[in-house]
């Protein structure tokens, strides 16, 4: 091809210094001289051959015709035509080129979108998958709030339940050494005894009930009181030995044993007239002292 | 006197022979015509590097539709070849230019969907 180039170029300036030879060439010649050499040196050689072979095969055809008749309307008319195959040949060469770019640039862009799209759903994926752990994060958390709740108001039912349980038998108040649930003597014991009735059993499992319901590091301290029938040293051992089967019966019943502890304390804590059948019944009784837990001092 | 008459006739029939004789080019004026309603179409008349060429296509084309009428169809013939040529260029450069737009629009559109894209987190 660079050959035949090369040969159609000195044959095109061989005819051109034999026009030169005769005459001045026409200016039609000229510019049709010019618009070649700018075609096959431009981009129609590389992108548009065939339409700069049809521009050599006119301007080979003007030379030829200016070298045999000089400057004729024929040579002029050659030239003519041969300077727009040039640039005929040019200009169809730069819209391919264009053309070409702008497929280029679509192709591109289309890559460019679709490895987009690809990253997208991937972001989409990952975040879906989060989305979906943290859905079940929640809903684990959710069912257990709800089993918190349950498991809330089934103690606050029993609390509230046993709170009116014991308020059957027992008196509850608080003092300044704590909650005081007091238990009537002859409601837990047969006279002069210190074992447990079967009914104080029931009752007992009440306040154990109760009892659990209080802050587990309290301590409880179960004290026997009884009146003061009978020597001294007799009803300090029996309140000593009826506050211990009440101990012994809340641990039984699930108290911690290092936190209840056992007192008697006989006749010294009467509450009311020893004189009086009823002022003795009430001095008869156990008293539950569940102690505010102490703050340590900084 | 009767020879130089003789001659004269001789010479008039010789040329009006020669131009009565030379077939009318109607194929390359229909060429040159639908090559400019193309170039018309493509919009090369508002084409500032095509409507020269456009222009020098249809004063030919003129030029040899009157040479055509006064029978001088070798005249016609050669105002029609480079009508012709005239025409084709206009179009190709009219298309060159519309290609060339087209590059641009391409472009501008690959600039603005890149810049949509980083707008929304493209990594890239």
């Amino acid at each position: 091809m660079n050959r035949l180039n090369l040969l159609n170029t000195g044959l095109v300036l061989a005819l051109a210094s034999a026009g030169c030879a005769t005459a001045a060439p026409p200016p039609d010649l000229v510019s049709a001289r010019m618009s070649y050499n700018k075609a096959q040196h431009g981009d129609a050689a590389k992108i548009n051959p065939a339409d700069l072979y049809t521009a050599q095969k006119a301007i080979e055809s003007a030379e030829q015709s200016f070298a045999k008749n000089g400057d004729t309307r024929e040579t002029r008319d050659l030239a003519y035509v041969a300077d727009r195959r040039a640039q005929i040949a040019e200009s169809r060469a730069h819209a391919t080129q264009a053309t070409q770019r702008q497929q280029d640039t679509l192709s591109g862009m289309q890559a460019d979108q679709t490895m987009q799209v690809k990253d997208t759903s991937a972001q989409l994926g990952r975040a879906n998958q989060k989305l979906a752990l943290q859905g079940q994060a929640m809903q684990n958390q959710t069912q257990q709030l709800e089993a918190e709740r349950v498991a809330r108001e089934a103690a606050e039912k029993r609390a509230a339940q046993a709170a009116a349980d014991l308020a059957k038998f027992a008196s509850v108040k608080q003092e300044a050494r704590g909650m005081v649930i007091t238990l009537s003597g002859g409601v837990l014991f047969t006279s002069a005894k210190s074992d447990l009735l079967p009914s104080a059993q029931v009752k007992l499992n009440s306040v154990a009930e109760a009892l659990t319901q209080q802050d587990p590091d309290s301590k409880i301290v179960v004290e026997g009181h009884t009146d003061s029938q009978g020597g001294e040293s007799y009803n300090q051992d029996l309140s000593q030995r009826r506050a211990q089967a009440v101990r012994d019966y809340l641990v039984s019943r699930g108290i911690a044993a290092d936190r209840v502890t056992s007192q008697g304390f006989g006749y010294s804590r009467s509450i009311a007239d020893n004189k009086s059948a009823e002022g003795r019944a009430n001095n008869r009784r156990v008293e539950i002292v569940v102690q505010p837990k102490t703050t340590p001092t900084n | 006197m009767k020879t130089l008459s003789v001659t004269i006739l001789a010479t008039l029939l010789l040329a009006l022979g020669c131009a009565g004789n030379y077939p009318a080019p109607t194929q390359a004026m229909a060429d040159v015509q639908s090559a400019d309603r193309s170039a018309n179409e493509l919009g090369a008349q508002n084409n500032p590097k095509a409507q020269l060429h456009l222009k020098l296509a249809e004063d030919q084309l003129k030029q040899a539709k009157t040479a055509m009428e006064n029978d001088d169809n070798r005249a016609a013939e050669r105002l029609l070849t480079r009508a012709k040529a005239d025409a084709e260029l206009a179009i190709a450069l009219t298309r060159e230019d519309q290609a060339r737009v087209e590059e641009a629009k391409a472009v501008n559109q690959a600039d603005a969907q890149r810049a949509t894209n980083v707008a929304q987190g493209a990594v890239r």
